[in-house]
């Protein structure tokens, strides 16, 4: 579904991508592991269009994607959920949801939807009428993910969904990530946490100082010695 | 008590073109978080506009208001797309030093087109005024205040009511956000800062109508006070602006009238001075966010 | 020299000072437009010591300096915790707050049989120092330049010292500074103090120099210009701000073909190079290459010192 071949993304003089490959299967979870700096946001950014790779394609169902502006890559199907969530703080959640919606023009179908997330996030539902950066940060990452799914996406990006949210949180993110799966979306999931992503996530890509150095199944990355030294430790049985 | 009530009277008009002047300012500055020095110096480019039309091809007052409000917006664009569109993130200060070098630009161009110091313009209702019991209101003054309550209230539905006024949110709330959303972040920036320039053009007809000439100093003079009534109001704030304006208004002409012209300046800057040590977020604004237009942040 | 040449000169010297006063602001991550007012204190200050109490001009400048650095330290204070534009326009309302009160300010004397002194708003005539002194203009633009050498001088032993550091740490973030254990306040003030006395060193020797002063020379067009003049020449170095007045009043004042259109084309030129580089021409980057360029070429220079650069790939940093 979406095939980014030979991606080089540059601050200056620094490559921060060298050259990337992988690909994202449709209606599955591919996971995209690696320490920080390795250069995984700097990938979904240049996903997402706010930044601009040196070279190389990104291609989605075969539309090139590179050289598209944001907003035209949104219309094509592609959401991203950033780091650290960024939710529009003095917007309402309901209004954030509408955002989400910003590329739509079909105006019964949006309030469908917004129903549908709120069925889905019951907690959102609750505060609809609340300024989003009174949220907590597991409810911001609910609505972040929400104002994604608004925009109907072919593929939904997430970046770092745990980032910084209690273990309890964090399991409830990864049921809906696997739940959102189940439901058809194709999903390509940035993360640290490699013991939650290993129990939802059919492919794996791991990333290191701006390369891909490894790709397969959850199987074959558990057998990875020098992986399961890195990213897992010493197995424990993850919460 | 009179002159006190009479007084307030004509703070509140000349406040409310302040007011004005301030509104354009916080749509600008809300939406780029960035200060455009050449904000007054558009709406006097506007204001020769309207001048060059009514010397040269006797353009009545509602052609002129509509070459202002053109006038105005043209040269907000004009400095929007070289001050402030090819600006990396973190070059604040940068797009404000422009925009001033911008500004010196615009200045001379008006004095190409038209060197003498002033020109005449167009009243709007010559010295007509109104009589309530003991007191007098203008009646430019008054459409002065209605168009400054009235826009007041289209920028606030604006904002809070359609679509477009979604996306500003959204880019004021969370910039790159606001691109993941699929909001077209620059054609808004540029569409706000056509408005905001728009607004100011308004402004500008008004304050002219009501002085009966144009100067090339207009633009600083309109840059001076819509900033200071946007402080006093609170940054990013549409009531706030309105309300910082006509207190200036309030303040500026009882100064005036107790001690003096002199006096009125300096105690409009002692205000705006003790308002942004004791209460920097101005009346209606909140807390200050230090990263505003300080060089060095990204 | 010819008398033009020293003139332009003499203002280019003069109007360094206070350009060099914003520049030093900026290193602390401050926006000033009030520059002017510690220019125009010194200016009345150092022009009342010689022209009323008959003070020697030497003696007259450092008043100058130590009047306009307390203002600075004065305004400074509450000011503290203000940042970007809310510290630009609290300084743009006291400068526009002094402008007015040297408007209100009189104080004349008669000196042989004429008044002398401020005189509102109709200024301060007769400065008449360097002619009473029989400094002509050459000596005259001597002295503002060897001025401006030792507070350039000073300037370098600055970027090389602790306090340099300092500065330039707590304009990059004042936070992580005070994290460092940087005490904030007491080097901001310090830096406001050491600005506010450059700008009043300027004034005094422009009073001196123009032996005419009126308010209105002190509006907010000379702050932000000012203000700008580091801009354009750059942040990376205190020859950044030189440099900017150097475009300006140097090059273009003084090519007389251009007049009328002067400003049409350096705001646009301006405004084209603040796209390109929008940390003026002697930027970080630049100032840093220029340095290791020396160093590889210079026998005697020492071994890479305090790095000032780099600071572009910060800023560049990711989203």
């Amino acid at each position: 579904m979406l095939d980014v071949s030979d991606l080089v993304t540059a601050y200056g003089k620094i490559e921060a991508l060298k050259g990337v490959s992988l690909h994202v299967e449709s209606e599955k979870i591919t996971c995209l592991l690696g320490p920080n700096g390795a250069g995984k946001t700097t990938l979904m950014m240049t996903i997402a269009g706010i930044l601009q790779p040196r070279r190389g394609s990104i291609r989605l169902g075969g539309t090139e994607l590179v050289g598209l502006s944001p907003a035209r890559i949104v219309a094509r199907g592609v959401a991203l959920v950033p780091e650290n969530r960024l939710v529009f703080p003095q917007m309402s959640v309901l209004e954030n949801l509408l955002a989400g919606a910003y590329q739509r023009s079909d105006k019964a179908e949006i309030n469908v939807d917004v129903e549908r997330m709120y069925t889905r996030f019951p907690h959102l539902r609750e505060r609809h009428q609340q300024l989003a950066g009174t949220l907590s940060g597991g409810e911001q990452q609910m609505l972040a993910v929400a104002r994604a799914l608004m925009s109907r996406p072919r593929v939904l990006l997430m970046d770092e969904p745990s980032l910084g949210l209690a273990p309890l949180v964090v399991a409830e993110i990864f049921s809906i990530i696997s739940e959102l799966n189940r439901d058809g979306t194709t999903i390509f999931l940035v993360e640290q946490n490699a013991h939650m992503a290993l129990q939802v996530a059919h492919q794996f890509f791991l990333m290191e100082q701006g390369r891909i150095t490894f790709k397969g199944t959850p199987g074959q990355l558990a057998e990875d010695e020098v992986i399961q030294r890195a990213y897992l430790g010493t197995r424990r049985t993850a919460g | 008590m009179v002159d006190f009530f009479q007084n307030t009277i004509d703070g509140v008009m000349i406040g409310s073109s302040y007011g004005l002047l301030a509104l354009g300012f916080t749509v600008i500055f809300g939406v780029m978080r960035r200060l455009n020095l050449s904000y007054g110096p558009s709406i006097m480019i506007g204001g020769y506009l309207g001048t060059v039309l009514y010397l040269n091809h006797g353009a009545g007052p509602l052609v002129v208001a509509g070459a202002v409000v053109l006038g105005a917006a043209i040269a907000g664009v004009y400095v929007e797309r070289l001050c402030f569109a090819p600006m990396k993130a973190g070059a604040g200060i940068a797009s404000m030093v422009s925009s001033f070098a911008i500004w010196m630009q615009l200045e001379q161009a008006a004095i190409l087109v038209l060197p003498r110091h002033t020109y005449p313009f167009p009243p709007l209702a010559t010295g007509a005024t109104l009589e309530f019991g003991p007191f007098f209101v203008r009646i430019d003054h008054l459409i002065m205040l209605v168009c400054a309550l009235g826009l007041a209230a289209a920028v606030q539905v604006t904002l809070y009511r359609t679509r477009f006024g979604l996306a500003l949110r959204a880019i004021i709330g969370h910039p790159v956000a606001a691109h993941l959303v699929g909001i077209n972040v620059r054609r808004a920036m540029l569409l706000a800062f056509a408005a905001a320039s728009a607004i100011g053009g308004v402004a500008g007809f008004l304050v002219l109508a009501v002085d009966q000439q144009v100067t090339p100093m207009f633009g600083m003079w309109a840059t001076l006070k819509g900033l200071i009534a946007m402080m006093i109001g609170g940054l990013g704030s549409v009531p706030g602006a309105v309300v910082g304006g006509l207190l200036l208004g309030v303040i500026e002409t009882h100064s005036q009238w107790y001690f003096g012209p002199q006096f009125r300046d300096l105690i409009a800057y002692v205000v705006l001075f003790a308002f942004l040590v004791a209460r920097p977020g101005g009346l209606f604004g909140r807390a200050p966010s230090p990263d505003i237009t300080t060089p060095q942040k990204a | 020299m010819d008398d033009y040449l020293i003139g332009v000169l003499s203002n280019i010297g003069v109007i360094s000072f206070i350009a060099l006063s914003a520049y030093l602001l900026l290193l602390t991550g401050e926006i000033s437009f009030g520059q002017q007012a510690f220019f125009a204190i010194g200016a009345y200050a150092a022009g009342i010591a010689t022209a009323l109490w008959g003070w020697p001009l030497a003696l007259a400048l450092v008043w100058g300096a130590a009047i306009g650095g307390a203002a600075a330290v004065l305004v400074g204070i509450p000011t503290l915790r203000l940042h970007g534009l809310y510290f630009a326009i609290a300084t743009l309302a006291f400068a526009e707050m002094v402008r007015i009160l040297f408007e209100l300010f009189r104080y004349q004397i008669t000196i042989d049989g004429e008044l002398v002194g401020p005189d509102g708003a109709d200024g301060f005539r007769n400065i008449r120092y360097i002619f009473d002194n029989n400094i002509d203009a050459f000596q005259f633009l001597l002295l503002i330049y060897a001025l401006l050498a030792v507070v350039l001088l000073g300037f370098v032993l600055l970027e090389r010292s602790r306090l340099g550091v300092i500065f330039r740490m707590i304009g990059e973030d004042e936070t992580l500074a005070g994290l460092q254990g940087v005490s904030i306040a007491h080097h901001k003030v310090l830096a406001a103090g050491i600005s506010g006395a450059l700008a009043g060193i300027g004034g005094g020797l422009y009073a001196h120099l123009t032996t005419y002063v009126e308010p209105r020379i002190f509006d907010v067009m000379l702050g932000v210009h000012s203000l700008a003049y580091g801009l354009i020449g750059g942040l990376g170095t205190a020859l950044g701000p030189l440099l900017g007045v150097l475009i300006d009043i140097g090059v273009l004042e003084s090519i007389r073909a251009l007049s009328g259109y002067r400003m049409i084309i350096f705001g646009g030129l301006v405004a084209l190079l603040l796209i390109v580089r929008p940390r003026g021409l002697l930027d970080e980057n630049v100032v840093h290459k220029i340095g290791r360029f020396w160093r590889r070429i210079s026998p005697w220079a020492r071994r890479p010192g305090l790095n000032t650069g780099n600071r572009n790939n910060l800023t560049g940093g990711r989203p």
